[in-house]
């Protein structure tokens, strides 16, 4: 039998009564036991009491005869009648009465001649024997018993002398008794019941005295004192057995009401309150008896008071930072997170209420221009017009998130492909009529949306929307379209043609497959003394044998969002070509990242992990589209930790609209690279040529060091070198080479690599 | 007259301090026992009866008799048979009484032969009550010769109380002569319910006052009266009576019918003087 490991109050309480009724009970017999002992002991007490008062009543009665007989024999009327037995009956029926020599009625008296004849026969009542029984002895009393007629006498016969001297027998007296009368007339019965008292004799038997008590059966009369004490002792043992089960029940029912109740009370308090059903009910606030426990509900109920009006504020700040965290700072629609996580909860709903869904991807056209043109400032309140202008056009129940950049999205549920399109449309009306120009903006903003669309009865398909939907607006955007595409109708000839193109094959394949990513290293040169610094390594997809270009592929990796996948790949087969330690010792490696990948927090691990090559080769990276970076904060902490692992940090394409000025001033950039196109203007001797080239001066003259791409010419290689370019790039220099190819050459070859200052 | 007589140590110790139980056959299954105190064998031998229904225990008697002896009377104190073999109990007045006052007679005569076999040649009759009538019944049927005196105390008649003495010995007589054996219950002495048979209760009534003076007056020997003039038994008249027939009498001042108290001493003072003057020549 396992215990439990506790109990509750009531089962206490249950087994503390039923002990106590045990208890009780032990106790009750215990008492009855001992008062049926004393009950023996007083019954055997009160036998033997009977037993002596009734051998002292025989025995008296025999004396008692004995001295009648003894008073008879010496009476001188008895000496007369025996002598002058003349008027004998006279002195048998009167005399012996009236002169009290026999003091009862049931006593008899006869006497008989020293022959043992009767004197004179005797009445028919009295029942005397006419003659002595040849049994009694002529000198000695003697008493006996006998029974005649139902009733039991006792004789006694006794001598009569005429002296003193006890000489001269004058004859006998005999005296009979009615036994049991006489017996009862005796005094001092108070244990005898004396209607009980029997006397074994049969007809005709003839008892001696002496073996008179042998044959006497008798019942002790109950003692009055016995009945009454154990009366009393009844009482009292029923009254006290009342009185302790009352007290009992009392107890139990004060238990139960002081105690019990109060902790079940509190007890169910507590499970409600971990059940968070606890209410602030009447019977709740209804205070209890026992001060201790009282406190204990007070305190609970304070405490639950505070408790919830704690977790109340809790509640409020979560879900004040459930909203915070799934809402976009910038236009105050949802973000990405709680993009994720709606669209899931949305596909799981689906399953059990199937409806037609639409899914809609919006996207700022020229935004990044925008951004370079106004700045950030400006791009930040066009994206909140957008939002604001999107929020108004979806309908009531529609959600509108901002999945990153100028990139926003919507699923629409219960609709139909033309709703979904009208409420596409009335997006771009409401962007379009927005007050874009009260910021300063002359030039239209405006915004292309894909829409995916997935029947009620086709939901097993609502994986592909948001890739349908990137389709769709990838559809958008080409020109010729109205900005407008649903997936499906408007995309299938571009779809088809993305999809199935063979740029888009190798570039997921390669994605897929290590090696596929082929590296080609283009020097960089230091000014002066043209010594190669740095290798940029640029990548190429090697596919059936073919190379494929940047030009071909890159606009795949933007339209699926696959920068940070390929960064990786292309990351990966960077720290392979170093780690075969190809390249001479002490050059260095610039690397591509795009904008997006430099905030992954995958991407900056793999860098920190890459920056063991540092010791042979300083590397650096180039952010590419830099002004696509919208968490500056966190971009900006990954760099001073990148720097930290002696990365050099270089904004690629300076002079574009990917890298606008604003980024320079708030990033921790070591390089600029100057674009192709502004280094191209250096080779003009117009004012464009001139810009450039104080520009690069007050570049210099800020610390940073300056890269020229594209150099082609002498001209130009001669122009950057007077501006104090600290390397220079291009076709004129050097083109990019495979790795094998470099190493091959390099080996051919004495040169060195020169740090960049 | 036989005599069953047996004296324990009367010959064997001196006779001042003899003290015997003596017992005779009164009649034919009737025995009677006296005590006899052996005194001076000069001086006359007392027979000191006892009274009604009395026997020699009673207290004026036993005193009595001790009082004598120590003044060296020789006294035989009997007790009256009254029919009872071996009497020593006072009879009740409701036993039944068979003995007759001829009975009574007899059986001083019995005693005072008794006191003459053994030597006693000068008896004086002492009796108490109506033990002092009995004695006076046995002088008047004629004493033996060795009787020289009689001194009654307290002597009283045979009373019958309301009833007509002369109609009641008639009515007895009548019932004696039908030899009837009915017992009569009769007012006699200070028996209210005598119970006796008609001939013995007879013998019994006949000695009313004037008989009993008359005997007193025809005594044959010495006779001296001791009375208590506070004897309430006595019938009113009856000290007069005696004093008029002019019986030597001592009268003791304030004493009862019993003498008892402080008169024992003048009962026996004057008993003594009795004697003193019955002794002399």
């Amino acid at each position: 039998m396992k215990w439990p490991e506790s109990f509750s109050v009531k089962q206490i309480a249950f087994a503390f009564i039923t002990g106590l009724l045990i208890l009780l009970c032990l106790i009750g017999g215990f008492a009855a036991y001992q008062t049926h002992a004393v009950t023996r002991s007083l019954e055997q007490h009160s036998q033997d009491a009977a037993r002596s008062e009734l051998a002292a009543a025989v025995e008296r009665l025999l004396g008692q005869t004995e001295e009648q007989a003894v008073n008879l024999a010496r009476w001188d009327e008895t000496r007369q009648q025996l002598v002058l037995p003349e008027y004998y009956t006279y002195w048998r029926d009167q005399r012996v009465y009236e002169s009290g020599m026999l003091n009862n009625r049931f006593a008899r008296t006869a006497l008989y001649n020293p022959s043992g004849a009767l004197l004179a026969p005797s009445p028919e009542k009295n029942r005397l024997p006419a003659k002595l029984p040849a049994r009694v002895s002529p000198h000695q009393p003697s008493s006996w018993l006998a029974i005649e007629a139902g009733t039991i006498a006792l004789y006694h016969a006794f001598p009569v002398y005429s002296d003193e001297n006890l000489q001269a027998l004058l004859g006998h007296g005999l005296i009979r008794l009615d036994f049991m009368p006489a017996l009862q007339r005796q005094q001092g019965f108070y244990s005898t019941d004396m209607a009980s008292v029997k006397l074994a004799l049969k007809p005709g038997e003839v008892l001696a005295a002496s073996k008179l008590f042998s044959r006497l059966s008798f019942i002790a009369r109950p003692d009055p004192d016995q009945l009454r004490f154990q009366g009393i002792l009844s009482r009292t043992l029923l009254a006290l057995f009342v009185l302790l089960v009352v007290s009992t029940l009392l107890g139990f029912m004060a238990y139960d009401l002081l105690l019990m109740r109060p902790l079940r009370r509190l007890s169910d308090d507590i499970d409600a309150m971990q059940h968070d059903r606890f209410s602030d009910s009447q019977a709740r606030s209804k205070p209890m008896h026992i001060v201790e426990l009282e406190n204990i509900r007070r305190s609970l109920y304070d405490y639950q008071r505070q408790l919830r009006k704690l977790h109340g504020s809790l509640e409020h700040q979560n879900r004040e930072f459930h909203s915070q965290a799934r809402q976009d700072a910038l236009t105050g629609c949802h973000n990405r997170r709680a993009y994720e996580e709606e669209w899931e909860h949305f596909r799981q709903k689906l399953k059990t209420a199937p409806q037609g869904v639409a899914f809609l991807l919006f996207d700022c056209d020229r935004f990044k221009t925008i951004n370079d043109t106004y700045g950030h400032a400006k791009g930040d309140r066009v994206l909140t017009i957008i939002a604001e202008a999107l929020g108004m056009a979806l309908r009531a129940n529609d959600r509108l998130y901002r999945l990153g950049g100028d990139e926003f999205a919507a699923f629409l549920s219960r609709t139909t492909p033309t709703q979904a399109k009208q409420v596409a449309q009335r997006c771009q009306s409401l962007i379009d009529e927005s007050a874009l120009a009260d910021l300063g903006i002359n030039e239209p903003v405006g915004i292309s949306i894909g829409i995916a669309f997935c029947a009620a009865d086709q939901l097993e398909h609502i994986d592909e929307l948001p890739k349908q939907a990137d389709i769709a607006m990838y559809t958008a955007k080409q020109p010729g379209h109205n900005r407008i595409a649903l997936y499906g109708e408007d995309t299938e000839r571009a779809a088809q043609a993305l999809v199935a193109s063979r740029e888009t094959n190798a570039l997921f394949q390669a994605l897929a497959t290590p090696g596929m990513v082929e590296l080609h290293y283009q020097p960089i040169h230091g000014l002066p003394g043209h010594k190669v610094a740095y290798y940029e390594a640029l990548a190429r997809i090697r596919y059936n044998n073919e190379l494929i270009m940047p030009d071909a592929f890159l606009p795949v990796i933007s339209s699926r969002r696959l920068e940070t996948e390929f960064d990786l790949a292309v990351l990966h087969q960077v720290d392979a070509d170093l780690s075969l330690q190809q390249l001479p010792p002490g050059s260095g490696v610039s690397i591509n990242l795009s904008a997006q990948s430099i905030s992954r927090p995958e991407i900056v691990s793999y860098l920190v992990e890459l920056s063991r090559h540092n010791v042979r080769h300083p590397l650096m990276l180039e952010i590419t589209e830099i002004s696509l970076i919208t968490q500056m904060t966190e971009v900006r902490t990954y760099l001073d930790l990148l720097r930290t692992v002696h990365y050099r940090i270089a904004m690629d394409d300076f002079g574009t609209g990917h890298s606008p000025l604003l980024y320079l001033v708030d990033l921790p950039v070591d390089v600029v690279k100057f674009d192709i196109s502004l280094v191209n203007k250096l080779g003009q001797d117009d004012r464009a040529g001139q810009v450039v080239a104080d520009f690069a001066r007050m570049m210099n003259d800020a610390g940073y060091a300056l890269v020229a791409e594209g150099v082609e010419t002498e001209t130009v290689l001669h122009k950057v070198e007077n501006l104090g370019f600290s390397h220079v790039q291009g076709y004129l220099l050097g083109r990019p080479v495979p790795l094998a190819q470099l190493a091959a050459s390099l080996a051919a070859q004495d040169t060195g690599a020169t740090c960049i200052a | 007259m036989r005599a069953l007589l047996f004296c324990l140590l009367l010959s064997a110790l001196p006779t001042s301090v003899h003290a015997a139980i003596v017992q005779l056959e009164m009649r034919p299954g009737i025995p009677a026992s006296a005590e006899y105190l052996a005194g001076q064998r000069d001086k006359p031998a007392v027979l000191l009866l006892h009274g009604f229904l009395q026997t020699r225990d009673f207290p004026t008697v036993a005193t009595l008799a001790r009082g004598l002896q120590d003044a060296g009377y020789t006294v035989l104190s009997p007790t009256l048979s009254l029919g009872i073999p071996n009497r020593m109990q006072s009879l009740a007045c409701e036993a039944v009484h068979r003995h007759s006052l001829d009975d009574d007679i007899a059986e001083i005569a019995h005693w005072v032969d008794w006191l003459k076999s053994h030597g006693h040649r000068s008896i004086v009759l002492l009796g108490h009550s109506f033990g002092s009538l009995q004695l006076l019944a046995y002088l008047a049927a004629g004493p033996d010769a060795t009787v020289k005196g009689y001194i009654g105390v307290s002597l009283i008649e045979a009373e019958v109380g309301t009833t007509p003495r002369a109609a009641l010995i008639a009515w007895l007589e009548s019932q004696v002569q039908l030899k009837q054996r009915t017992l009569v219950t009769q007012h006699l002495s200070y028996c209210r319910k005598y119970l006796s048979t008609s001939e013995a209760l007879l013998s019994y009534v006949r000695w009313d006052q004037s008989h009993t003076l008359s005997v007193l007056k025809q005594s044959p020997v010495n006779v001296t009266l001791i009375m208590g003039d506070a004897d309430d038994m006595l019938e009113r008249g009856w000290l007069k009576a005696l004093k008029h027939v002019q019986t030597p009498m001592v009268i003791v001042k304030d004493a009862n019918h019993f003498m008892d108290g402080e008169h024992e001493f003048d009962l026996l003072d004057h008993t003594l003087k009795s004697m003193d003057l019955l002794n002399r020549p």
